[in-house]
């Protein structure tokens, strides 16, 4: 397996660049760490099911962004400056003072809800970064037992979302060539009948072959922390020393790259 | 080892009992076979063993199951995993981890075993299964076979005393169900360990059992050996089959008695009088130059088929041989990378809507995929306003093929064999020109497989359409096809008469050719035929 750094390297990893770039308010930045972020992920990440959350976590951002930017240019305070244009005001009751939809949305206005949405937009990629960096069922494995009930729905819900996806397909493809449009409900109610099931086996798989029953666990390979890991979390932690240091953090990563060495087939 | 006291199980919601009164008792060391007609209980009863049934599912119990002295009532199935290993009908949906070596160990972390004792185990196990080659593998990327091995392999790691499938082979082609149940036959024989297996397709199993559990849906359970049960069981393999028709005093279970018993009828000579199929030559489908790759990955490489009116197509191949992937590319589902394909003149891409019901019908491998109706006069309904036909049509078509299903009854609460049927009359009611179905027989019985084979042989040879099925299912493809194409590594690697290329492999001669060879019989009607026409 490619994947060999420590379950919670990557997690502390973005989770420090979020700190930071919510500290550091400022969208050029954030939007030049969630490129270089996914340049990181592009490098490390393997080829298992999981590794494309970072792809709809950029998607589930861009939606953030646009959403609360069409929102904030809608409704709020107004913000005086230059306008850029008129809309018209929807009269409220007298109740709702200081509220306004609609007027003029002036420059001002526009840039800080964007700047807003970016920055809120970018900590989601970063977090789906670190999930499409990181195995699901090793970061079970360094989790306490006592959110055992915890693991078990994470397990089954991170098995699940991959399935879910190629469910979804599927069934869209049969709802196709049946001649039918396609609906929402047509294909949400075979989707929630597969997904039932299939988490109903998965759990009394786990059930049946012992999972929960002690409390403690064995490890069948020990997850260590190696340097590399140190690196990477040391990385993370510097722009929380200055803001500026933002960068270096996330270009250090790449210094792990190792040069693969290519068997050939024979 | 499994004692089974007074057992009844009924369900919440129900008014079925699944078992009624049932007491056995299985020893050490047994592979006990449980049959019975689709949703008659055989999971229920499987599930019972290590307490899944009622612990996880619900359900009313009584009587007394216990295991190895301990009694299931008082223990959770956690607390029976090191003595009871349990793989469910599709294992992929029990794995837990990323590759096969932690899903080997994932349960014995759970029991709290020290690494030192894991690591020996897993290369056992590894060995055992011969898995080693595919340690590392990630779960997602292993065949069907490989799959069930790992399911089978990390149950076994915990040194369960019993081990217990459900239908172990229905998803797999006829050599990886061979590897595994030869890998079965051997941990009963050499580490004496009890398995009890579910199955539909008893002519794959039947030669490794050493007792039946024959379950009738109505709560009544029989048990006795297998030369017992086959004497007088509506369920029986096609071999059961051809001795009672041939009259012989003893029902034999494997090829080799078959074969000794049957060596005059064999030895005779025959006149072959082969029945001309009229097929006519109007084409339906032409592929030609097909070639389809994902990713730079080549699933098919330059398919050139023809395919005329009246056919009735097998598709064959070994789990991932591209089977699948020809019958989406027909269907317009997936694009050809170079090559064309072409359904009566249509570009299947782009035809949609009704035109599409009418050309091509196709019922994927989870029939239920085309379902979304909440009973099944409403899925029945929307398929007459779909295809503008008299309204009741479609149900009545239903009831041709099964009759008796309440049409108040939820889609889901069928039956798989039923379920097919509902999709079957769904997609069928459209009247399309070519029927596609993949994998159709997964998971149904031999009744609901002989429903299927007449309707799909008046579709073809009455109505004149084309069918196309992909199956494993050799026996089937004996009944019913007309024409065999053989996939092996996204070549077409044989295309001929079904008899021809049935002939050719012994895998995948069905049981009667076995038996029968050298005469070229496929079925036990060939039999039939052939000794009356000779007489």
């Amino acid at each position: 397996m490619t994947d060999t750094r420590h379950p919670l390297t990557w997690w502390i990893w973005s989770i420090a660049l979020a700190i930071a770039i919510a500290r550091g308010d400022n969208p050029w930045l954030a939007i030049a760490v969630v490129g270089c972020a996914y340049l990181v992920v592009r490098t490390f990440r393997s080829d298992a099911p999981w590794s494309r959350s970072f792809e709809s976590g950029l998607k589930l951002g861009l939606w953030i962004l646009i959403i609360r930017t069409s929102f904030g240019v809608l409704i709020g305070t107004p913000i005086p400056g230059t306008t850029i244009f008129r809309l018209p005001i929807i009269p409220l009751p007298e109740w709702m003072a200081g509220i306004r939809i609609g007027g003029a949305v002036t420059q001002e206005r526009l840039f800080s809800t964007a700047h807003e949405g970016v920055i809120l937009a970018s900590i989601i990629i970063l977090f789906s970064a670190a999930s499409s960096l990181t195995s699901p069922h090793r970061l079970l494995r360094v989790l306490p037992f006592a959110i055992y009930q915890f693991g078990l729905a994470l397990v089954i819900a991170t098995s699940l979302v991959p399935q879910f996806v190629r469910s979804i397909s599927r069934i869209k493809d049969a709802q196709y060539l049946r001649g039918q449009k396609l609906s929402f409900k047509k294909v949400l109610i075979p989707l929630l009948e597969e997904s039932l099931a299939r988490s109903l086996d998965l759990a009394a798989a786990m059930d049946s072959r012992g999972y929960g029953s002690t409390r403690v666990r064995s490890r069948y390979r020990s997850i260590s922390w190696n340097p590399g890991d140190s690196l990477i979390v040391a990385a993370g932690a510097l722009p929380l020393i200055s803001p500026s240091l933002i960068l270096l953090s996330v270009v250090t990563p790449f210094l792990l790259i190792k040069r693969r060495v290519v068997v050939p087939i024979s | 080892m499994i004692t089974f006291d007074a057992v009844s199980l009924i369900y919440p919601n129900s008014t079925k009992t699944v078992l009624e009164n049932l007491s056995l008792t299985i020893d050490e060391g047994e592979f006990v076979l449980v049959i019975g007609p689709t949703g008659s209980g055989k999971s229920s009863l499987l599930r019972l063993i290590n307490g899944l049934v009622p612990h996880h599912t619900g359900g009313i119990l009584a009587g007394n199951i216990s295991v190895d002295g301990i009694s299931t009532q008082l223990v959770k199935p956690g607390g029976l995993a090191h003595l009871i290993g349990i793989v469910g009908q599709n294992p992929v949906n029990g794995f837990v981890t990323d590759t096969v070596e932690e899903e080997l160990a994932f349960g014995m972390e759970s029991l709290n075993i020290a690494p030192d004792v894991m690591r020996k185990r897993v290369e056992e196990i590894l060995d055992l299964m011969s898995l080693a080659p595919l340690r590392d593998r990630s779960l997602a990327t292993l065949s069907g076979g490989e799959q069930q091995r790992v399911a089978i392999g990390s149950a076994l790691v915990m040194h369960p005393k019993v081990l217990v499938l459900d239908e172990p082979t229905s998803a797999l082609d006829p050599i990886a169900a061979e590897e595994v149940l030869s890998i079965l036959h051997r941990l009963v024989h050499d580490l004496g360990l009890t398995v009890i297996v579910a199955e539909h397709r008893l002519e794959r199993v039947i030669q490794f059992a050493d007792r039946i559990v024959h379950i009738d849906g109505l709560g009544n359970a029989r048990v006795g050996t297998p030369a017992q049960i086959m004497s007088d069981s509506d369920i029986a393999p096609p071999i059961v089959h051809l001795a009672r028709a041939l009259g012989l005093e003893d029902v034999g279970l494997t090829v080799r008695d078959m074969r000794r018993m049957s060596e005059q009828i064999r030895g005779g000579s025959y006149s072959h009088s082969i029945e001309k199929l009229v097929i006519s030559n109007e084409t339906v489908i032409e592929i030609s130059d097909l070639s389809l790759s994902f990713e730079s990955q080549s699933v098919l490489n330059d398919i050139n088929i023809k395919i005329c009116a009246g056919e009735v197509i097998a598709l064959m191949g070994r789990n991932g041989a591209g089977k699948s992937s020809l019958l989406k590319t027909i269907v317009g589902l997936h694009k050809a990378t170079s090559g064309t394909v072409s359904v009566l003149g249509n570009n299947p891409l782009t035809i949609s809507g009704s035109k599409r019901r009418e050309t091509i019908g196709f019922i994927p491998q989870e029939p239920s995929d085309l379902l979304y109706g909440q009973s099944v006069i409403m899925e029945c309904q929307q398929a007459d306003v779909d295809n503008e036909i008299e309204e009741g049509t479609t149900f009545e078509l239903l009831s041709e093929l099964v009759p008796g299903i309440s049409p108040q009854t939820h889609p889901r609460d069928l039956s798989e064999g039923q379920r097919l049927a509902l999709a079957l009359s769904v997609v069928l009611s459209a009247k399309p020109k070519v029927l596609i179905l993949d994998e159709p027989t997964r998971g149904l019985d031999y009744q609901a497989k002989s429903h299927l084979i007449s309707t799909l042989l008046h579709y073809a040879r009455v109505l004149g359409r084309t069918v196309i099925l992909a199956t494993h299912d050799v026996e089937l493809v004996a009944e019913l096809a007309t024409r065999v194409i053989f996939l092996a590594d996204g070549d077409c690697v044989a295309d001929g008469k079904t008899l021809d290329v049935l002939l050719s492999s012994p895998a995948f001669a069905p049981q009667v050719a076995k038996v029968m060879s050298p005469q070229p019989w496929l079925t036990v009607k060939d039999v039939i035929n052939a000794l009356q026409v000779n007489q």
